[in-house]
């Protein structure tokens, strides 16, 4: 008999399926957040003018890389627990524990930002003064917050309107701005200009506008068929290099560098600049209907994790405890409290752009840790699975040295000043990754050992034993699992 | 390795413990699925109606369009309905797939986690 551990996922027709629109909209929804206007101004600062467009696509052709080692692996384990499966199988379960939490803490960071984001530009539009964006973030974050303890979701449809909706508002006003008499592209192939390195700085930036399109993976339980996944996989990023290269090249068309490094708002300044007032509150739509798929999705995904860590006993279990609407009260308000407070301290500090490099660095690390676990998995692994990367063992092994490469990269840079090095963005992410280790190294085991015991105090097996089953079927977990 | 009798029984105490849950029928009062289960080790199939958080009826096969699919090994299931198993530890490692969208998975884990908090 088959396992079910592994078994290839059965083709099944369920009542509600998710079909190739809906996940590319997922896909895409997720990676397209407000802070991905301010990469492109990352991006900016290493690959001056037209250039930055030269880095997206160069970022895309990598992503596409990524794009089949993520389909492969959802291939190989089609389940919302996405990359912390991936690992485990890879890398044990400590390393997949530590390295998932500290990932998640990139959802922490964007949701964050945006709140910063949103409530910059809404501040700005308004004419209101710099402190009333804390009022704003406050205000998003509260929304957020009740709105996911209500148990509030986006319909799937309403989530696939509102990101295509952002996608192509931002393109047509792009293309608008670019027909605008006034403007000029500059140096479209200085890739280098800047110094030997920059290049590579610009295309670890450029990576950072595609960030998060593989949660979708996440997803994969609910697709119609598994190849939904591997499409959406492949479309979504396409589509995020059309929008993005058509936003940078509009910038610098419009709008003078040294005015877009100094601006948490450059959407705002090139709508403005393309189409005046109405340009600006059209990007100012569109920067707000982000929110929706990030606080969204960000907070189902993160909350969702936190909430499953609790029950598996790897965070206390008050984590896992669900309020009438079955939310896990204490993960969202947990998320929704910290990410005001890294919002508020982003806002005092005006350091937005560190947001970015760190975002940057940690999802270029996550790429390099699912090359890696392709390439072991792909020595232990003989099933069958729906994709199968083309070259995969040399394409896989480029990938780890590639993004590893990366990361480096963005961990030393400073988008503020695209000429000198910075350690801060790579300091932030070694502090991360050495808290969530030393907690799994440390207080897992202690939680794991409470909740044990706390089971076997209060709590005797249920089952009726069955001793005859016990001594005919040794090996099949008749006995209660060590989980439990 | 458990065959329909011993799932049967595991399910009716499931089935007592939800209905009779105040709790956990008011956190599912909007929740109206058809389940499918398979055990992969025996190929023993079974389907769970629930209707407003109210378990109707758990029978042998498949019927009706399932919203959410199960597939783990028959000893896991038993064990799953008995609460003597954390299902989200065995999901998290693979050992549990699932066809359905996140929040149903989210709220039938929520049923074990309210029923048996211990587990």
């Amino acid at each position: 008999m088959a396992d079910a551990e592994g078994a290839p996922p059965a083709a099944v027709a369920l009542r509600r399926s998710v079909g190739v629109v809906t996940a590319t909209a997922t896909s895409a929804g997720l990676a397209f957040a407000a802070i991905d206007y301010l990469g492109v101004v990352s991006i900016m600062a290493f690959a001056p003018g037209a250039t930055a467009a030269l880095a997206i696509l160069f970022g895309a052709v990598l992503v596409l890389l990524v794009a089949g080692i993520f389909s492969e692996l959802n291939g190989l384990y089609p389940t919302a627990a996405g990359i912390r499966l991936y690992l485990t199988r890879a890398v044990g379960y400590r390393t997949a524990l530590s390295v998932s939490f500290t990932y998640m803490t990139t959802v922490v960071l964007v949701i964050a930002a945006d709140a910063f984001l949103i409530g910059a530009a809404v501040r700005h539009v308004l004419h209101e003064p710099s402190a009333l964006a804390y009022v704003w973030i406050a205000v998003l974050l509260s929304l957020a917050w009740a709105a996911n303890l209500r148990g509030v979701r986006l319909a799937g449809w309403v989530q696939t309107l509102v990101t295509y909706s952002v996608l192509s508002g931002t393109a047509v006003l792009s293309v608008i701005a670019l027909f605008h008499v006034g403007g000029g592209l500059h140096r479209p192939f200085d890739l280098f200009g800047k110094s030997a390195f920059s290049g590579i700085q610009a295309l670890a930036f450029a990576l950072f506008l595609y960030a998060a399109f593989e949660w979708v993976t996440t997803t994969a339980e609910e697709a119609r068929t598994p190849r939904v996944i591997t499409r959406a996989l492949f479309i979504a990023p396409v589509l995020i290099w059309i929008v993005a290269t058509l936003f940078a090249l509009a910038l610098t068309h419009l709008v003078p560098f040294s005015v877009l490094h100094h601006s948490a708002y450059p959407q705002l300044l090139m709508g403005k600049a393309a189409l005046g007032t109405v340009g600006e509150l059209w990007m100012l739509a569109l920067t707000v209907l982000t929110a929706l798929n990030t606080f969204n999705g960000g907070f189902l995904v993160a909350s969702r994790f936190i909430y499953a860590a609790a029950r598996e006993g790897n965070l206390p279990r008050q984590f896992a405890q669900l309020n009438l609407n079955a939310v896990p009260w204490l993960a969202v308000t947990t998320l929704a409290g910290v990410s005001a407070v890294v919002a508020a301290t982003v806002f005092a500090t005006g350091e937005w752009l560190l947001l970015v490099a760190v975002g940057a660095a940690i999802e270029s690390a996550i790429y390099a840790l699912g090359s890696l676990s392709l390439l072991i998995l792909r020595r232990r692994e003989t099933r069958e699975r729906t994709f199968r990367l083309v070259a995969g063992r040399p394409l896989t092994a480029f990938g780890v040295v590639l993004f590893t490469g990366l990361f480096l990269a963005t961990g030393f840079s400073d988008p503020k000043d695209a000429s000198r090095f910075s350690a801060a963005p790579i300091a932030i992410i070694a502090v991360l990754g050495a808290l969530s280790t030393g907690y799994v190294l440390v207080f897992v085991p202690r939680l794991q050992a409470a909740a044990a015991n706390r089971a076997a105090a209060n709590r005797p097996r249920r089952r009726p034993h069955r001793p005859t089953k016990a001594v005919e079927e040794t090996g099949s977990g008749t006995t209660p699992s060590v989980d439990a | 390795m458990a065959d329909w009798d011993e799932l049967a029984e595991a399910l009716a105490d499931y089935t007592i413990s939800c209905n009779t849950n105040e709790r956990l029928r008011k956190m599912q009062r909007e929740w109206s699925r058809t389940l499918h289960f398979v055990c992969a080790d025996n190929g023993t199939t079974f389907s769970m109606e629930v209707d407003r958080g109210e378990i109707l009826s758990t029978p042998e096969g498949h019927v009706g369009i399932p919203d959410i699919v199960v597939t783990t090994q028959s000893e896991t299931f038993c064990d799953m309905f008995w609460g003597d198993l954390n299902p989200v530890a065995k999901y998290l490692r693979g050992e549990i797939t699932v066809k359905g969208s996140q929040e149903d998975v989210m709220r039938l884990d929520a049923i074990s986690s309210v029923i048996w908090p211990d587990a």
